[in-house]
């Protein structure tokens, strides 16, 4: 394309408006970019701000987006509470629990739904869906009418125990991830596993030596959303777990620093941000995988 | 047929029969491998659904059957049909204004130099990180009336004091607004990596052609992301259809019932006064409708999925 | 436990001992003997109170060999009314389970009547008040018993300065500490003159007219003041009448002092209007003075809990009231029905509402004249006239006496504030507001 443009006289100066256009259309980008980042920013900045004040100096209804006297002791109150570290807790061990089980879960599904078909294979693959259609808001009755049952059948208390939330979570976090991952699997070219099963490999080896490997970003992208899914996860928590020390950490933030009718502000902002960090530093270090397997993942399925 | 199947099998025992029973085999092991799945989503969505079914057929003490009579009581309402409307509204509008937010935002950092995106990325997800419970509480500090930072500004260049939460029009954009905040960062990342995907040859060939920015989008952009634009949107509508923590936290339905959805009316009859049946009857009024739509666009999805 | 003056720093020295510790589960393993015992009990709002509650619980299970779990449940994300639906729904859970009002009535068939208990506790703590036998007692028997923990009432809190500069009133006259009030002219007329004249000053009264518990218990007590019944105590619907049409005129001059956004305001909303300095009064539990005595002291000390503003039918204040019951499918009824005459005995009571710097109020006669509320401060004897020791006010839960089941749903979707948001902001017709409501009534009387 270049050289074919090159001989040509007035290729020149068009290239130049081109690169001058270019260049505006990049200053505008950034100009546009910066007034949506101020949109998505400008809570965390406040949240940001008002972590640094005192119960005091919030009451005191001055100047809401200045810190007159900054001060550390929200962040030293929450990571020096007893409470708040097993809130962190329960919720790093169940994210971490569920993105397990979410991906051997979906992986295997996935692939089964993707490559080897059986009866009713298709009209499941459509169903997996349309379980974010049953509203989580009234679900909770019938869970725990079964928890309660399973507890008179086992004498295994289900209720008020974090482990539990763990068996409940990759309801939410498994019919997307299925779906995400069998549009991976799609992808992958039918010859690939079929040369291997003629070679003598078996269904597993085929999964773990071919697709796995192939659909690793994929795999992250899916784990990346269960991992936010159950990290941010409210209602559940709130349904089945009572004791201090079973709470997930939105909920324990929510029900620990709101009092009745009064908020401690300076440390709910402070534990939301502190709970903000975990998914974004994984978004940090996995965004590249993130993306590229969202893409394919997306696109086939 | 079972004599021909049986004479079949003999005669072919080393040839015919070894490929139907690989056939047969793999469905089996295909069919345990989807086992937990179908395990989980039956234990713990489809018993708990049909069970909230049952129970939306129930009278209010749960002890008599009565049919449709709650959704025919339902149906009488005023304040119902407002529901009806105003979880239209709400999520329809919130899906428009994150699947436009989330197209050109993606598209200017799609075009900066590669470099800088990483950093741009990061900036615009962190409202989709921080979890929605505590973020929705940091905007009702924000929309408060005695402490309102928003306020403060405003008034502060002699303004007028907006009631963000206490009037009908104010209250509903807050809602959309915040849902919007939140939702926005994930289309984002859904288009980007769909725009990522789109070979960059296609765009060389089209500018050889001539073709100006608007065709380029409309005949390359768009029918690239067509898939991925009509899932996030369905996931995005289903979710945001079912939505409870912000209106919960922020108006609780106020003022005068006008900011209610499907979810937060839900609770409202069936929790806190106690009928659950009623509430079951809410929460499962736009099932129907909402499968019909998802099993269309799924279908619709696969279909051209297996084309390519 | 109880100091004379609870100084600015031990209010806050106990905010963050409870914020750094107290765990919001408590077991006690003893010998069992008497076996297992699971009870789930209001998580206090007020820091530390559950602190006192676990002593009393220990006490009795160390005396009674019983194993004994707690939960203390929160009402925040409505995490109570959840957790009662699911037990009840599941029939199983707690033993013991506290219940707001309208649950204890609601869940009336799977609970075990405690009318021995109540025989016993008239005898000790006096009789209960009218609000707890309307709620408590279904067909006859009691479902439940009163419970003071987080009961509270809901009267005016205001302030002093601003009352007396802007409003001309002088509440600490008014409402003396220690002695009766002297309140005869502390009507509704002259209350709409103070909320005219304080809203004039820049300080307007901080009044929800949302669907929020605070918003629908002092719209409740308005009405009864004017004796506006929505549905009378037999059941009839009797919304179109004078007196309703009388307070919804009132609400109508009333609403046009308030602040622009009052009506989504919730139950926290209404105590920052007051912390922050931006009204003159609001109507609310002690739990915003507490606040403001430690976040913003200059406020705290100019801040007075006195009686509700008499109507035509009578003086009114509003009051929420809950219960302990024990559940037909709980496994050890003997042991939770011990448990709760312990907790209920006039010392536990005492010792209960210190614990709660005087936030609870029991529905018992000899148990509102508590030294804890003479003597909190500052200002000294600003809590004095909160639990009502005169009885000069009828204390009284919005919607009653309407037979429980509808006054329930009149509660909880906050019908009266509703048609006074209706006929101001919503800008109806009072005949108009009237349909409405008698067609929302009409739903309400569903089995």
């Amino acid at each position: 394309m270049t050289t074919a443009m090159a001989t040509d006289v007035n290729a020149a100066a068009r290239r130049g408006s081109l690169k001058k256009s270019r260049r505006w259309a990049l200053i505008w980008s950034y100009v546009f970019l910066a007034i949506f980042a101020g949109f998505f920013l400008l809570p965390p900045i406040y949240m940001f701000i008002t972590s640094l004040k005192t119960s005091a100096e919030i009451s005191a209804a001055t100047n809401p987006w200045w810190v007159f006297n900054p001060t550390l002791d929200n962040y030293k109150a929450l990571l020096t509470s007893k409470e708040f570290l097993i809130f962190f807790r329960n919720s790093t061990v169940v994210s971490v629990c569920v993105v397990i089980i979410t991906m051997i879960v979906s992986i295997l599904a996935a692939f089964s739904l993707a490559r080897m078909k059986f009866w009713g294979s298709a009209t499941l693959a459509t169903g997996v869906f349309l379980t974010y259609l049953v509203p989580d808001t009234l679900l909770f009755i019938p869970l725990f009418k079964i928890f309660a049952w399973l507890h008179e059948v086992t004498d295994i208390q289900f209720i008020n125990r974090w482990w539990m939330l763990i068996i409940l979570y990759p309801t939410l976090t498994v019919p997307f991830c299925t779906w995400i991952m069998i549009g991976y699997f799609a992808s992958i070219p039918k010859e690939l596993d079929e040369a291997a099963i003629m070679d003598g490999a078996s269904y597993m080896q085929v999964l773990t030596r071919i697709f796995i490997p192939v659909a690793l970003p994929g795999i992250i992208a899916a784990t990346i959303f269960a991992f936010t899914v159950s990290w941010a996860q409210f209602l559940y928590p709130l349904a089945f777990t009572t004791s201090t020390d079973q709470l997930m950490l939105p909920v324990g933030i929510v029900t620990t620093l709101i009092k009745g009718d009064v908020f401690n502000w300076g440390q709910i902002m402070t534990g939301a941000l502190l709970g903000a960090l975990p998914p974004l530093v994984i978004y940090a270090f996995l965004m590249d995988y993130y993306i590229a397997g969202l893409t394919a993942g997306a696109t086939k399925g | 047929m079972p004599q021909g199947a049986a004479i079949a099998s003999a005669r072919g025992r080393r040839t015919g029969s070894s490929l139907s029973k690989a056939a047969k085999r793999r469905s089996t092991i295909a069919f345990l491998m989807a086992l937990p799945l179908i395990v989980l989503i039956t234990a713990l969505v489809l018993y708990p659904a049909g069970y909230a079914l049952h129970l939306s057929t129930l009278n209010k003490s749960m002890e008599e059957f009565v049919g449709f009579e709650n959704f025919e009581y339902l149906f009488e309402r005023e304040t119902f049909w407002m529901v009806v409307w105003q979880s239209c509204i709400f999520a329809i509008t919130a899906v428009i204004f994150k699947a436009l937010i989330g197209f050109i935002v993606a598209h200017i950092v799609h075009n900066i130099p590669l470099k800088g995106q990483r950093k741009w990325r990061g900036m615009l997800l962190v409202p989709w990180v921080i979890p929605p419970a505590m973020s929705t509480l940091a905007w009702l500090w924000l929309f408060d009336s005695s402490y309102s930072a928003f306020n403060w500004l405003i008034e502060g260049v002699g303004g007028p004091r907006i009631p963000w939460l206490g009037e009908t029009g104010w209250a509903r954009f807050s809602i959309i607004l915040v849902n919007v905040w939140y939702g926005a960062p994930f289309f984002m990342i859904m288009y980007l990596a769909a725009l990522k995907s789109v070979p960059e040859q296609l765009y060389e060939a089209a500018a050889i052609d001539g073709a100006g920015w608007w065709q380029r989008m409309w005949f390359i952009t768009l029918p690239m992301m067509r898939n991925i634009i009509a899932i996030t949107v369905l996931f995005s509508t289903i979710v945001t259809f079912s939505n409870f923590d912000i209106v919960r936290v922020l108006t609780a339905g106020g003022p005068i019932d006008t900011t209610h959805v499907f979810a937060t009316y839900a609770f409202k009859l069936g929790i806190e006064a106690s009928d659950i049946p009623l509430g079951a009857a809410v929460s499962l009024f736009m099932f129907p409708l909402l499968a019909l739509a998802a099993i269309v666009i799924l279908r619709d999805v696969s279909r051209r999925g297996n084309q390519t | 436990m109880m100091s004379s003056k609870l100084s600015r720093r031990r209010l806050m020295a106990r905010g963050a001992a409870a914020t750094a510790a107290g765990f919001a589960g408590f077991h006690v393993s003893g010998a069992h003997a008497a076996g297992k015992l699971s009870v789930g009990l209001w998580d206090h709002w007020v820091p530390g109170a559950n602190n006192t509650m676990n002593e009393l619980c220990k006490e009795w299970a160390d005396r009674e060999k019983v194993d004994l779990q707690i939960d203390y449940i929160t009402t925040i994300g409505q995490k109570h009314q959840l957790t009662v639906a699911a037990e009840a729904a599941a029939r199983a859970g707690h033993d013991l389970m506290i219940f707001t009002g309208w649950a204890a009535s609601d869940h009336a068939r799977l609970l075990e009547p405690v009318d021995d208990i109540m025989a016993d506790l008239v005898k000790s703590n006096g009789a209960p008040n009218r609000t707890a036998e309307y709620l408590g007692k279904v067909n006859g028997k009691w479902v439940a018993v009163p419970w003071a923990v987080m009961s509270a009432l809901k009267p005016p809190c205001s302030r002093i300065d601003l009352m007396k500069q802007h409003a001309g009133i002088d509440v600490q006259a008014m409402y003396p500490a220690g002695s009766a009030p002297k309140a005869d002219n502390w009507t509704w007329d002259t209350f709409l003159v103070a909320a005219e004249k304080c809203a004039k000053a820049g300080v307007p009264f901080g009044l929800p007219i949302s669907q929020f518990g605070d918003s629908v218990d002092w719209v409740g007590a308005l009405f009864q003041a004017y004796g506006a019944q929505l549905v009378n105590s037999k059941g009839e619907i009797i919304v179109k009448s004078d007196a309703v049409k009388q307070v919804l005129e009132y609400g109508k001059k009333l609403v046009q002092w308030l602040p622009n956004d009052v009506f989504s305001w919730d139950d926290a909303a209404n105590n920052r209007w007051l912390i922050s300095g931006k009204g003159a009064l609001i109507m609310n539990p002690p739990s915003s003075w507490a606040v403001a005595v430690r976040d913003a002291p200059q406020i705290g000390s100019q801040l007075w809990t006195h009686g509700m503003p008499a109507g035509p039918k009578g003086r009114y204040a509003p009051f929420t009231s809950n219960f302990a019951g024990v559940w037909t499918f709980a496994k050890n009824k003997s042991a939770a029905k011990s448990l709760l005459r312990h907790l209920s005995s006039p010392a536990a009571v005492e010792k209960l509402v210190a614990a709660s710097q005087g936030y609870d109020i029991p529905s018992f006669a000899n148990l509102t004249t508590f030294k804890t509320w003479a003597e909190v401060g500052p200002p000294k004897g600003t809590l004095y006239h909160y639990p009502n020791p005169h009885n000069h006010q009828i204390a009284s839960i919005a919607a009653a006496p309407a037979p429980p089941r509808i006054a329930n749903q009149i509660y909880v979707q906050g019908v009266m504030p509703k048609m006074i948001a209706r006929i101001t902001q919503g800008g109806e017709s009072i005949d108009k507001c009237l349909d409405w409501a008698q067609k929302e009534l009409q739903g309400f009387k569903r089995a």
